[in-house]
């Protein structure tokens, strides 16, 4: 006989799950990109929280479940701490603007080059690496801090920790891949850089990492079409530029949500600013601030040699110039003016002085 | 067909829309306006997702509510044309933000000087790359050569 439990041969279906629906019928419809964050918007879905009290991770718009655990304890849970009006759209651009650095770059036109300039090249991706490793773990950290009510805010942050993730892979693929390898490393994330992952505030972080230095790399990748040496690297700093200028923006969108809605914390964020540009925007982390390893391995590569050198920091000057002017014309745009104008900031004099 | 002209743009806008293959990695969803300034002459061209959605010859107060405007010297243009005509696409020092970069002031600026609208230049900037090297298809001259 067997010893298996018998089970009952009959018991009653419990469908009462069934009951707790939320908000139903719902119909959104896709546009001509497809169904996207933005248009699943709908009803109750699309209402946002200011102020979140889902503490179990449930998704916004579903039924609460009484006796769910209290999974997170986020500490952002106010809109105006990390929101911005694009968030839904930057996601979906960032999905669909993703490249890969094994089949998207033109490898094939990698050429032996001069040691100078291969140890160059070499440097910037050394450091490259560092400081987008950085980029990539930081926002990660604030994904699991964030309520999952703001999820399109979220998932922006996810994409750029993928967005890094490449970056990572690819600075890391070319120093591999010309003969050279990787050098010493900077030290940048013992620094200012490294003093992003401080923060504890989002505004903070994002003041620093998205303003100030992903502003200030956006500029140095856009540049890398003038002093990449082959087909190869002129792709892969272009496309790191798309990337960049993306999260640029998330920065300054959100700067500028925060200032509109939260103007009692418009001092708070003018002292972040001083802070970024007492140190990044002039210190030796910013491969095109003072002289350091970072800033002459670019005047070489600018240059096109070490014997070119006087001439490639001329280059490099007239880069950090532009440099300067779009970080000012940035944080103009998040609604900080002022403070180019009463004296707060170093920077006009700093620009002044490029000239 | 005679760059530049109305004409021109749009064929170029037709071989872009036309063939997937143009978009190169790191192309993609793209929303924007933008204005070309071309010598005397001003173009509104408007992306909306993987499209060009319509360029057309306009006025420069139309270029007002663009989120930014690439100007450069006709000659600059005209060189960068050529290059694309001559390689298939635009060699690396004659791309669209290479030129930027080696002209102090830049070729690219918002109308109304917001750079979160003017960094759409550089979030954007392969799908305007491609649209110019997807210009290799269509056959050009020149004003300045006399047609």
């Amino acid at each position: 006989m067997s010893e298996a439990t018998e089970m009952p041969r009959e018991h009653e279906l419990d469908t009462s799950w069934m009951d707790n629906m939320a908000e139903w019928g719902v119909s959104a419809k896709p546009g001509k990109r497809g169904l996207t964050l933005a248009d699943i918007q709908v009803g109750s879905y699309g209402e946002l929280p200011k102020v979140s009290d889902n503490m179990t991770g449930r998704p916004r718009g579903s039924t609460a479940r009484p006796e769910a655990y209290r999974v997170g304890a986020y500490q952002v849970h106010t809109l105006s701490e990390i929101w911005l009006e694009n968030a839904e759209y930057l996601y979906e651009e960032a999905l669909q603007r993703q490249w890969s650095s094994a089949t998207d770059i033109p490898w094939h036109t990698l050429k032996p080059l001069p040691d100078d300039v291969e140890e160059a090249e070499c440097l910037l991706c050394t450091f490259f690496n560092e400081v987008e490793f950085v980029a990539g773990d930081v926002p990660a950290r604030w994904i699991a801090r964030t309520t999952p009510d703001y999820l399109e805010a979220r998932n922006v942050l996810s994409a750029q920790v993928m967005d890094e993730a490449r970056h990572m892979d690819v600075f890391r693929k070319r120093a591999l891949a010309n003969g050279g390898g990787l050098m010493r490393m900077s030290g940048a994330t013992s620094g200012f850089v490294g003093s992003i992952d401080l923060a504890r505030d989002f505004t903070e972080m994002s003041t620093r990492l998205h303003i100030s230095g992903e502003g200030a790399v956006l500029t140095m990748f856009r540049m890398g079409e003038l002093f990449g040496q082959n087909d190869a690297e002129k792709t892969m700093y272009r496309l790191c530029a798309q990337d960049e200028a993306r999260h640029v923006a998330f920065g300054v969108m959100h700067l500028r949500c925060l200032s509109e809605t939260a103007p009692e914390r418009r001092e708070e964020i003018e002292c972040y600013l001083d802070e970024a540009e007492d140190q990044l925007m002039a210190g030796q982390q910013n491969p095109a601030g003072r002289q350091s390893e970072s800033s002459e391995a670019l005047a070489v590569l600018l240059g096109g040699g070490i014997e070119h050198y006087d001439e490639g920091h001329k280059k490099l000057l007239v880069i950090r110039r532009r440099q300067l002017k779009e970080y000012m014309k940035r944080v103009i745009s998040a609604g900080f003016a002022d403070r180019f104008e009463n004296g707060r900031s170093p920077v006009p004099a700093q620009y002044a002085a490029t000239a | 067909m005679v760059f530049p002209s109305e004409e021109w743009f749009q064929q170029v806008r037709e071989v872009y829309n036309s063939d997937r293959d143009l978009h190169s990695g790191g192309g993609g969803a793209c929303d924007t306006t933008a204005g070309f300034s071309v010598g005397e002459n001003r173009y509104f061209i408007e992306f909306s997702g993987l499209d060009c959605a319509q360029v057309r010859q306009c006025s420069e107060e139309d270029l007002e509510v663009t989120d930014f405007v690439l100007e450069m010297p006709l000659e600059t243009w005209q060189a960068m044309l050529e290059d694309v005509q001559k390689n298939g696409k635009a060699s690396s020092n004659l791309t669209l933000n290479s030129i930027d970069l080696e002209l102090e002031e830049g070729i690219a600026f918002s109308p109304v000087d917001d750079q979160y609208r003017q960094d759409l230049f550089y979030r954007y900037n392969q799908n305007f790359q491609d649209f110019f090297d997807a210009s290799s298809r269509v056959e050009t001259t020149f004003e300045s050569q006399g047609n």
